[in-house]
């Protein structure tokens, strides 16, 4: 360090000013990627604080619920989790109500964006447990992670035993069958839906559909009329209900002359099933599955 | 032609004008002089009919101003301001056109007839500024611009002219040339003028009637002679004047005596 | 630059008549799936009563997809501009705008009071957006008028009061919503043609062109008036009154476009200072130059947003500020 203001300061001035702008830089980024300490988790976890509704379920889901301090105004499910008190909403958690409720751990789901977030709660010395799961074998990696942090690995691992027959179960049965082309409308006007990054797009492949926007880049896509009726989808799935209520409960405009809408194949589903990336997601892959290929549940 | 009776305008507490009757006669020119807020262009803007709520009545052509719109208004007076907002280029062409508004038979909308563009070109030329025909107003002098004020009035074919402090920002020859205008006006086709001004020996050598103002009120109207004098001056300045004979005109020549 | 005469506006109107002709037909050629041009290029010229060889769906895309969504494109371009024109005319400001009014803002407003409150009732949307864009001009009108009256300066000023406090009532409408919903309006307040449905479509052109048209025929007047509030009426425009009708029009005009679209920015500022640029600040000009210009811009504009990184879609609102932007650094160099 200061061999290099020894050598700053014998530069010509020209020189000198570009080397100190590139010396500040370093430091301010330096102390940026300095932040990646660990802060280290204490042997038992008792008090634990969630930022996404389906970490919630999944901490619930895993026999900790009582570990459970902190929610945001979203999670609610299951009925239990209404008791916990809530720290705001997913987008604009309040960092103050967070440390007054003194968590070891906060569980943060990086679709919320919390990058920012996660630097202020590390500083105040509470570990960060961040989970993304973009498809069903994160989950289960996610519901066990979960569980061995929260002192409940041997439920962690029955839970996830059963969700993985309950998928191999689903995956044989519409095996071999011709997979259902599929166009999930995530809502009408504008018309958005799932594009390769997207949980649920995982889902719909093992419920034996094709969806129609599978390889569109990114998670949740504004998608082109025109390309949705070209394509001509033999089922529309419409989540809604749930949290959501009643929106998003009719067919886009461009879609109402499409092989689905015309034979009726347009099935609404649980939206919490398919964008939660929790347990309930099986539920979600179970009612598509029913959905799209009735025949193979006789 | 344009005559104020008995005109008061308030303007909440403060008084602007106070019982003031006023006429203008064809052919003549009436200069208004006073100092500051004496309520020399209220009284201006009141007699154009831009101030609605005054007692008193102002009558043109023996007509109430009120129970006249707009556009005939506009085709018997019009006014003559220091400064054009020019925030859009427009050609001297143009903005002199702009004066014919008045003629229009649709409001609003409409092409400029042949007999538009024959009287604009004839102020123009008339002002001097034919050569600037194509010009934009912003690219002229302040003098060039003042005349293409003075031109775009001219063109509405008003008999009754309005001036505020048309030579605050000219130099003597713009001065001049500018009053001669006027003069020519009054005396061949039998217009009136009224200018507000501050140049009180422009005014004695221009104007057939001076009034002073002093807080609203019309204190002395006559001759530049009748009213040209040290008392009256004295009185409505506050100032000591000296006032003699101009050497070629023979007209008073008001010259202030500050005393170091 | 010369006079503008009636011969001159009629050739400039007929010109950018048919270059937008032209821009609604080539680009109906563009989008996301693609269409035989020969066949479409005939669909088209039979106004749709032959399908041309074109399939069923290839026919439904070009006459139930792209072409209303091009017309719309057209009306709410040239609204805005039209738009623009007035403010700029009446404002005595090349920089006047309806967004910097808040007249759009209150339009917005309307709007997500309608979707919230009665989302399934269609026409209560642009009604609502009516209303607010009147309430908006109201509220800068009375905010703007002092003792001299109401000063360019003063209302931009109000202006930008009450763009800002509508600003902040979206934001807060917008948290309070849930996480679906808000993502819709995030893009819908960043300009979107693709929702809309076909009923508002005629409305929205018959707005535009009578929009247009009123404020054309004011035109005269509007020249007088940005030159000087005080000289326009020295010279017998009853000014009061076509200020009324400038807001009142404006209003309109925004209001159905906000309602439509969302938000589409730099319109009403762009375009009608290129028109004023090249054709000259004739009203009687550049008011319907700006009105055909404004269409093409927005046609042009949402071509790219909904084609550019096809099978998605940009907001058309991105487009022009991508375009208009730099456009307007360069035209502020330029004056």
């Amino acid at each position: 360090m200061c061999f290099l203001c020894l050598f700053v300061a014998t530069c010509s001035a020209v020189s000198r000013r570009a080397l100190i702008i590139l010396l500040l830089l370093a430091i301010s980024f330096g102390c940026k990627s300095g932040a990646g300490q660990r802060v280290s988790l204490p042997a038992r976890v008792t008090r634990v604080v969630s930022l996404a509704p389906n970490l919630t379920e999944i901490v619930f889901a895993v026999g900790a619920g009582d570990k459970l301090v902190g929610r945001t105004s979203y999670c609610d499910y299951p009925p239990e989790a209404k008791a916990v008190a809530e720290i705001g909403d997913t987008l604009h958690p309040s960092l103050e109500r967070i440390i007054a409720l003194k968590p070891q751990v906060v569980l943060i789901s990086t679709s919320s964006q919390l990058e920012v977030f996660t630097q202020q709660l590390q500083n105040q010395n509470i570990a960060v447990f961040v989970t993304d799961p973009h498809d069903l074998e994160g989950v289960f990696r996610s519901i066990q992670e979960v569980g061995e942090m929260l002192g409940q690995k041997d439920q962690a691992d029955q839970l996830v035993t059963k969700l993985r027959e309950r998928t191999t179960a689903v995956e044989q049965a519409v095996k071999g069958k011709q997979p259902v082309r599929v166009f999930y409308q995530v809502s009408s006007e504008p018309l958005y839906t799932a594009g390769h990054d997207a949980f649920v797009t995982d889902l719909m492949r093992r419920a034996g559909a094709a969806s129609v926007t599978a390889n569109v880049p990114g998670a949740w896509p504004k998608y082109s009329n025109e390309s949705a009726l070209a394509a001509r989808p033999e089922a529309i799935i419409l989540p809604t209900g749930g949290s959501m209520g009643s929106v998003n409960s009719d067919v886009t405009e461009a879609l109402r002359q499409s092989p689905a809408a015309l034979h009726g194949r347009v099935y609404k589903i649980n939206d919490d099933y398919l964008t939660r990336p929790g347990p309930r997601a099986i539920d979600g892959l179970e009612a598509m599955a029913r959905a799209l290929h009735p025949d193979a549940f006789k | 032609m344009l005559e104020a009776r008995d005109l008061t305008i308030r303007y909440d507490d403060r008084t602007a004008v106070a019982d003031l009757t006023l006429s203008l006669k064809a052919g003549e020119i009436t200069a208004i002089i006073g100092p500051n807020g004496a309520g020399k262009s209220t009284l201006l803007r009141a007699l154009n009919g831009q101030i609605p709520r005054v007692s008193g009545v102002i009558m043109l052509d023996g007509q109430p101003l009120e129970r006249l719109n707009r556009r005939s208004i506009s085709r018997q007076i019009a006014v003559v301001a220091q400064e054009a907002e020019l925030r859009f280029p427009v050609t001297v062409l143009e903005f002199v056109l702009g004066g014919r508004f008045a003629w229009a038979t649709n409001s609003g909308w409409g092409w400029e007839t042949e007999r538009d563009l024959e009287v604009a070109n004839a102020v123009i030329d008339e002002t001097e500024l034919s050569d600037l025909n194509a010009r934009l107003m912003n690219e002229l002098s302040g003098g060039e611009r003042q005349r293409a004020l003075m031109a775009r009035a001219l063109a509405t074919e008003a008999p009754i002219l309005l001036l505020d402090e048309p030579t605050a920002n000219l130099d003597l020859s713009h001065q001049a040339t500018l009053l001669t205008l006027v003069r020519k006006r009054c005396d061949q086709h039998r217009s009136a003028a009224l200018v507000v001004t501050h140049d009180i020996n422009l005014a004695a050598q221009f104007a057939n009637n001076i009034t002073l103002m002093k807080q609203g009120r019309a204190v002395h109207s006559g001759t530049p002679q009748e009213v040209l004098t040290p008392e009256i001056l004295q009185e409505i300045f506050e100032l000591r004047v000296l006032v003699d004979a101009h050497p070629i005109t023979g007209g008073p020549r008001v010259t202030p005596i500050i005393s170091a | 630059m010369n006079r503008v005469t009636l011969r001159k506006t009629l050739i400039s109107c007929a010109l950018l008549g048919a270059v937008l002709l032209l821009a609604i037909v080539s680009m109906s050629l563009l989008g996301s799936e693609r269409l035989p041009a020969r066949a479409s290029l005939c669909a088209l010229a039979s106004l749709g009563s032959s399908a041309c060889g074109l399939t069923q769906d290839q026919f439904d895309i070009l006459f139930q997809i792209r072409l209303p969504r091009i017309l719309l494109a057209a009306a709410v371009g040239g609204s805005l501009a039209t738009a623009g024109a007035g403010y700029q005319a009446l404002l005595r400001n090349p920089l006047a705008e309806p967004y910097l009014l808040g007249i759009s803002n209150g339009a917005a407003v309307g709007t997500m009071i309608s979707l919230v409150f009665f989302g399934a009732i269609e026409w209560t949307r642009p009604l609502l957006a009516f209303s607010g864009a009147f309430a908006a001009t109201f509220a800068v009108y009375r905010l703007a008028r002092g003792r001299a009256g109401a000063t360019p300066e003063r209302l931009i000023l109000a202006g930008v009061i009450v763009t800002t406090f509508l600003s902040s009532v979206i934001v807060f409408v917008t948290t309070l919503m849930d996480a679906t919903r808000i993502r819709s309006f995030t893009f819908w307040l960043l300009g979107d043609l693709s929702g809309s449905s076909k009923a508002l479509l005629p409305v929205a052109i018959t707005i535009t062109i009578l929009g247009a048209l009123a404020l054309t025929l004011h035109a005269r007047s509007l020249n007088l008036l940005m030159l000087g509030e005080r000289d326009a009426f020295d010279l017998g425009v009853e000014v009061g009154r076509v200020r009324m009708v400038v807001f009142l029009v404006a209003s309109l005009l925004v209001g159905s476009s906000v309602a439509a679209s969302g938000s589409v920015g730099y319109v009403g500022l762009v375009v009608p200072h290129l028109a004023r640029l090249s054709l000259g600040s004739d009203n009687r000009i550049s008011i319907p130059a700006a009105a055909l210009g404004g269409a093409l811009f927005v046609i042009v504009a949402d071509t790219v947003a909904r084609t550019i990184i096809a099978p998605r879609e940009l907001p058309v609102g991105a487009i022009t500020a991508l375009i208009g932007a730099p456009l307007f650094i360069y035209l502020l160099k330029r004056v």
